[in-house]
């Protein structure tokens, strides 16, 4: 019985009995859906990530409070945050030429309101230069200038989210928005930025770093970037840097990261996050085969007779084997397809409200982590099948 | 001539004692090429047992058993198979068709397992099915076929290889009378033209077409004679069974 043969009359044994071949398969679909959607989004959150870092450039540094540890353990450190205004203004004074910018970031969560709408949202406190070096534009309104940023000024840059959810139907720009009780005016609203990873970036409101600094109280700053003159030039920038530092911190209350080195420690964070989703959809694909194992014992005892009649008409034991085995690895490996087609149906949905990516191998995971299932959890039934003596068989009812 | 199959002593027990069946009890029996031979007797006297055994489809408990000079005993699971396949027809009482399959696709059966290709196959099964009359039901399953239409693609199905020896266990057990007469034509036909039949029949009118007839009881060959076959299957016989 050549091999042709053998899965056509497995399709033709699927093809008889739909409904329990599409419950056979069900278990896999699932799974695999399951993993192509959660790889999907981490890697839509990674792509996300890498693409803002590329923004940046690769001529910058930052500065982060505490040590930073890279690897799937490290994480953002959690000591005593210690990076102040103070330490960058230091820095923009006693700056080489490698140097050509230095800005602090503060990012807080606040309450803002407007009339007797509020919400949460992220305020972010940065230089004008930041729009361009971001490549962040306003929709509506304008962003704010250096001489805005010098004066402190009130004055608002809102998000999409915040737009629609404060101002509805009005236009924000013009109008006034209070931040923590104190009432800035709105200058523009920024172009849509979608969703990473679950977060609505849309959800921000940006502001002066001078009317930040203000408006915290406190002199502390969650990060500082610095961009050098070129890439070539980072070493220079970052030995420079180090020295300020070491002035008025210990080695321990600082991390100096070049971009590339801040970018691969995130991604290996999602990558193990990744792995961990996978992981966890890999389970619920070992049930999907479970099931597959399940009906397949169903199916060979219902079908005991035709075995029995199939060995009287000259059916080897490896020709029953190979028929059942066949049948179950073709039912998951049509699983398989069916849940990769579902999982991307299922991401291009998603991508509506954050970025998703399914990637090649995620495809070539699913299909080959379904078809070996199928043989693994095939192989019992199958030899069961192949065992049966033909005359027990034929006289099973 | 060496006899095609040849029983020597064979016993089969089923079960553990003290419960055990003694199915078959030494039984020794020799069939030639070209017989026919119809086996008849109540119902648990060992007919089916001692059918299985000669079709290779059973081992016997005790005892020996050759077909065409070769010890079952001895043959591998793939050999029984390929016998099984080459030389053996097999018909049942329930016709054992696979359901919602064609008819040209359960003659092709065995076919596929003795590696024919998909053309051949096709054609051989067709032919099959002309020959017992069922020419205009290549594509019917089953489920759309009388009875007797049923046994008879059965029938086809067994021929296709062109087995020496056809083993028929209550072919016409489900068939109303006149099937039961086109049947056992085929099956007069096919012994004509020099094939082995053997037979298991309850009714003893069947039995009579056979050119010999043994007679079981209690898992024994109780006798074993020659018959003159009646040339013309008679149409009046007791009704089913
Ligand atoms: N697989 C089996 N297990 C136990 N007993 C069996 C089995 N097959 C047949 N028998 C017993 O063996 C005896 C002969 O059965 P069988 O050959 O089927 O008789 P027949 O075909 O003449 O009616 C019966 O008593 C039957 O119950
Ligand atoms: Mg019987």
């Amino acid at each position: 019985m050549d091999f042709s043969e053998v899965v056509r009359s497995a399709i033709e044994a699927i093809k008889i009995n739909k409904l329990r071949s599409a419950l056979t398969a069900l278990g896999v679909i699932i799974g695999v859906a399951a993993i192509i959607l959660l790889i999907s989004i981490s890697a839509g959150l990674q792509k996300y990530i890498s693409g803002q870092f590329e923004k940046l450039g690769t001529n910058s540094i930052f500065i982060l409070p505490g040590k930073f540890r890279p690897g799937p353990q490290g994480g953002p450190p959690r000591a005593v945050n210690k990076l102040t205004f103070k330490i960058a203004e230091r820095i923009e004074k006693q700056k080489n030429e490698a140097i050509i910018d230095v800005s602090p970031f503060v990012e807080i969560d606040v309450t803002v309101s407007y009339k007797n709408k509020s919400k949460i949202t992220t305020l972010a406190g940065v230089k004008p230069t930041y729009f361009v070096l971001s490549d962040i534009g306003a929709q509506t309104g304008r962003t704010f200038t250096d001489r805005e940023n010098q004066v402190e000024a009130k004055m608002a840059v809102v998000g999409q989210t915040i737009a629609k959810d404060l101002y509805q139907q009005e236009n924000p720009v013009g109008k006034v928005i209070l931040i923590s009780k104190k009432s800035y005016r709105v200058l523009g609203v920024l172009e849509p930025q979608g969703r990473a990873g679950g977060i609505d970036i849309d959800n921000q409101v940006l502001i002066p770093l001078n009317s930040a600094r203000k408006l915290t109280g406190t002199d502390q700053v969650n990060s500082i970037l610095v961009r050098t003159s070129s890439a070539e030039t980072i070493p220079q920038a970052k030995e420079r840097v180090e020295k300020i530092l070491k002035q008025s911190l210990s080695e321990d209350e600082f991390s100096i990261l070049t971009q590339e080195q801040l970018l691969s420690s995130i991604l290996q964070i999602i990558g193990v996050l990744t792995v961990a989703l996978g992981g966890i959809a890999a389970i619920s694909l070992i049930v999907g085969g479970v099931g597959i194992s399940n009906i397949m014992l169903v199916s060979v005892t219902e079908r005991t007779r035709e075995i029995g009649l199939r060995k009287a008409l000259g059916a080897r034991p490896r020709d029953i084997l190979s028929q059942f085995l066949t049948e179950a690895v073709i039912l998951s490996f049509l699983g398989g397809a069916i849940g990769v087609l579902i999982g991307y149906l299922g991401s291009l949905v998603l991508s509506n409200f954050l970025q998703t990516f399914v990637p090649f191998w995620a495809v070539a995971l699913g299909l080959g982590f379904s078809t070996v299932v199928g043989v693994i959890f095939g192989v019992a039934p199958a030899l069961r099948a192949a065992r049966l003596q033909p005359v027990e068989a034929l006289r099973h009812e | 001539m060496n006899a095609a199959l040849d029983v020597k002593k064979i016993s089969k027990i089923y079960g553990e004692p003290p419960n055990e069946t003694i199915a078959l009890k030494n039984v020794s029996l020799q069939i030639k090429e070209g017989e026919f031979v119809a086996i008849i007797g109540p119902s648990g006297s060992g007919k089916s047992t001692l059918m299985n055994i000669l079709g290779l489809l059973d081992i016997p408990t005790s005892g020996e058993y050759f077909f065409e000079n070769r010890k079952a005993a001895n043959l591998s699971q793939n050999d029984l198979a390929k016998l099984r396949n080459q030389k053996i027809g097999f018909v049942f009482q329930s016709f054992n068709l696979l359901p919602r399959t064609s008819s040209l696709k359960n003659v092709e059966l065995p076919l596929i397992y003795s590696g024919v290709g998909k053309k051949e196959r096709e054609q051989k099964a067709k032919e099959m099915l002309e020959r017992v009359g069922l020419g205009d039901k290549l594509f019917s399953t089953p489920a759309k076929l009388s009875g007797g239409q049923q046994q008879r693609v059965a029938i086809a199905r067994a021929l296709v290889n062109d087995p020496f020896v056809i083993f028929a266990d209550e072919p016409t057990g489900n068939l109303d009378t006149r099937s039961s007469s086109d049947i056992m034509q085929i099956f007069k036909d096919l012994n004509n033209e020099g094939r082995t039949i053997v037979l298991i029949t309850h009714e003893i009118d069947i039995a009579k077409l056979a050119s010999r007839i043994l007679t079981m009881r209690d898992g024994q060959i109780v006798s074993d004679v020659k018959n003159r076959p009646k040339k013309q299957i008679i149409k009046s016989k007791r009704k089913g069974v």
